[in-house]
């Protein structure tokens, strides 16, 4: 039983892991553009896509096509932020909630036409390997994905906490106006909110690919998660998006294993409700109301 | 005559979609415009005149989660269509083709819906098939239904075969797959103690519901039985409980990337059980593909495969040519869906939906591409249902599906991993 019950939170924290990558980076651009990123899960996909075909004709192991992914999609977010995004901010939330879903409808329906709805999978010498210590197993695959997401986001942190820009960054998600007034350009730190959370999206899908199948709706897996996680861990919050997605990720396997295996989403909601109803603003939040 | 011959060319042009059909369209007019060009002239060649083309709808989800399945599907039914026309089309109604109307249901039911009556309201249709998932099927069977038209369909859910007059079923239902899925546990280990996992819509329930009812009478444990949402994310909490409830063999009723999870999950965790994919998913070319060397010896069930007949080979053989891939379950089951339709316009002589429906409810096929079944016989019953339906237990081997099960379809022993 014990057993059962670690092996249970050991499942959930390493998926857990994959969701904060994707909820760290709807929070940041939400906190920095105030803009909600319907399409973040699409990028993911993009992320496994890369991953895929640099290992299919290249050869390259989906872990160290990390450096491929992540630059590209940083570029395409600063793209995105400066010829799309840029033109729609404005008092009215509307036109950015319709450009952020046309993304993701037109990344969703360019893959199916491109990739086709095949399921892809690559296949690595770690893939189907796991460590065994008594009777728990660490699947290896999921281990490292771990650890690098943790890595990742403890190198945002620390790029958030200590350089200019990211001071910068997090001084415009306080308070937009002020930070304007005290000369910071909105335009470079949104540019690179937005690209730093693709970079992050980007490095999901290159770290699901040893041991998730890529097609065109996978993102959706993961994003419905991601904003229950952005909502449950504050609006905005980087941390709070991380230590939601891993509560997530943990009460999602509970759920599974104590439960029922149809359960899981249920505990994940029911947190979420509870959470909205005794606390709004979100577990994240410094004070309650 | 001629008048109504350029009506139903109209007719014919408002639906037209994709090359295919434009195509039997020119043709039409041309042989329209001969027949016009004979009469201007005074003689009127009517029996060299090619019949009006009859409208078979077909109804899959070309696009969305299912697009894959749903597009090779299609691709079977266009071969199919081909097959019998170049088999002479109906000769009762004078040699008339058959043409395919596609609908794409998106994968989603609401849309089926609209899909369905969309499709039957603007085209003349005699006959449709589709939808491939159950849950597709459930709500195209009732829209025909109402509209009475005829659906034709290797989708396994029992509750096709409830209060339905016009849906046919000529393949094995859920519930059998159960007891062949029983049967197979059986034969790998005398105690057989199976844990059930099942995706939680129509096509899990109903299949997994027939193997707890069955079980007893089969002399099967069942150790464990739980629903799980598809579209998961992580297949281990689901495979843990597997571990702890002590099963040796372990059923899993899910589309293809959750099983391909899941099996890959059972090699992480280093579990060793014997695992009856079932069919859905499981029996899909792309399978083997995803999961490479870890599905040799898995065991599943299927309504079709590739090796039952000759016919099913030459089938094979040709699907193969067109798309790289071995025939699949359904594609493979839709190509004898075509032939029964044709079997029953023949008879029926007539292309109204109904007299369809009458054809159909009286087939009694043993040969020929129409009975390319496990069991080589289709007759419906009063439900609607094949008499002489039952499914084949299939094994992978060798990058193959191969049939293993019952001994008359068996064309390789079963492995025992």
């Amino acid at each position: 039983m014990l057993e059962t019950l670690v092996q249970a939170v050991i499942n959930g924290l390493l998926i857990g892991g994959i969701y904060a990558l994707v909820s760290i980076g709807v929070t940041l651009i939400f906190g920095v553009v105030k803009i909600v990123n319907f399409a973040q899960g699409e990028f993911v996909m993009i992320g496994m896509y890369i991953s895929f075909f640099l290992a299919t004709q290249f050869g390259v192991d989906p872990l160290v096509s990390l450096v491929v992914s992540m630059p590209v999609l940083f570029i395409a977010g600063v793209l995105i932020q400066h010829f799309l995004i840029r033109r729609v901010l404005g008092p009215n939330d509307m036109p950015q909630i319709f450009l952020t879903f046309a993304l993701s409808l037109l990344l969703l329906n360019l893959s199916l036409m491109f990739f086709t709805a095949n399921y892809r999978t690559v296949h690595t010498s770690y893939s189907d390997e796991a460590l065994h210590l008594g009777g728990l197993y660490i699947p290896v695959a999921k281990l490292i994905a771990f650890a690098v997401a943790m890595a990742l986001s403890g190198l945002l942190w620390v790029f958030l906490h200590t350089t200019d820009l990211g001071k910068a960054m997090r001084a415009a998600s306080q308070n937009r106006d002020v930070a304007m007034l005290m000369g910071i350009n909105p335009n470079r730190v949104f540019a690179v909110a937005f690209g730093a959370a693709l970079a992050l999206a980007g490095a999901a899908g290159s770290l699901l690919m040893p041991f998730y199948s890529a097609y065109p709706f996978v993102g959706q897996v993961f994003v419905l998660m991601a904003f229950v996680a952005v909502v449950l861990g504050t609006l905005g919050n980087v941390i709070g998006a991380l230590i939601a997605s891993l509560m997530m990720g943990v009460a999602e396997s509970l759920g599974i294993q104590f439960v029922g295996a149809d359960s899981g989403l249920i505990v994940v909601f029911a947190m979420l409700l509870l959470t909205l109803a005794f606390k709004p603003s979100g577990l994240g939040a410094r004070r309650g109301r | 005559m001629t008048g109504d011959n350029e009506l139903s060319a109209i007719n014919n042009a408002a639906p037209a979609r994709g090359a295919q059909k434009k195509l039997s369209r020119r043709k039409f007019l041309v042989r329209t415009g001969g027949v016009l060009a004979a009469g201007a002239f005074g003689a009127v060649p009517l029996r060299g005149w090619a019949a009006d083309p009859i409208n078979i709808g077909a109804l899959y989800p070309t696009t969305g989660s299912m697009a894959q399945i749903g597009v090779g599907c299609v691709a079977a039914a266009k071969l199919a269509i081909e097959m019998v026309n170049e088999a002479g089309g109906i000769k009762s109604l004078g040699g008339a083709k058959l043409n395919l109307v596609v609908s794409d249901v998106q994968s989603d039911t609401t849309v089926t819906r609209t899909e369905t009556d969309r499709l039957i309201t603007g085209n003349k249709l005699s006959a449709i098939h589709g939808c491939y998932a159950s849950a597709l099927t459930l709500i195209a069977s009732e829209v025909a239904e109402r509209a009475k038209v005829p659906l034709i369909t290797g989708s396994s859910s029992d509750q096709l075969n409830k209060g339905r007059t016009y849906t046919f079923t000529p393949f094995a239902r859920a519930s059998q797959f159960a007891k062949a899925q029983l049967q197979m546990a059986k034969l790998v280990s005398d105690q057989a103690k199976v844990a059930v996992i099942f995706e939680n819509t129509a096509f899990g329930t109903s299949t997994s519901n027939g193997l707890k009812e069955l079980a007893p009478g089969e002399g099967v444990e069942i150790v464990m039985f739980e629903p799980y949402s598809a579209g998961f994310t992580d297949a281990s909490p689901l495979i843990n409980k597997v571990k702890a409830s002590g099963a040796n063999t372990l059923f899993s009723i899910s589309y293809l990337n959750d099983l391909i999870l899941i099996v890959r999950t059972v090699k992480q965790v280093g579990l060793n059980v014997a695992i009856n994919g079932g069919s859905g998913g499981f029996v899909m070319p792309d399978f083997y593909k995803n999961v490479g060397k870890a599905a040799e010896g898995l065991q599943g069930v299927a309504h079709w495969n590739h090796d039952v007949s000759e016919e099913a080979q030459k089938v094979n053989v040709e699907f193969k040519k067109r798309t790289g891939e071995f025939a699949f379950e359904y594609a493979g089951g839709l190509v004898a869906q075509t032939f029964m339709l044709a079997d029953a316009l023949e008879r029926a002589a007539s292309a109204d939906p109904k007299k369809v429906r009458e054809a159909l409810s009286t087939l009694d096929v043993s040969s020929g591409y129409a009975a390319m079944a496990p069991g080589g016989k289709v007759k419906f019953g009063p439900d609607g249902k094949n008499v002489y339906g039952r499914p084949v237990g299939v094994q992978w081997q060798n990058t193959d599906l191969v049939s293993v099960f019952p001994k008359e379809d068996a064309r390789a022993p079963l492995m025992k991993t």
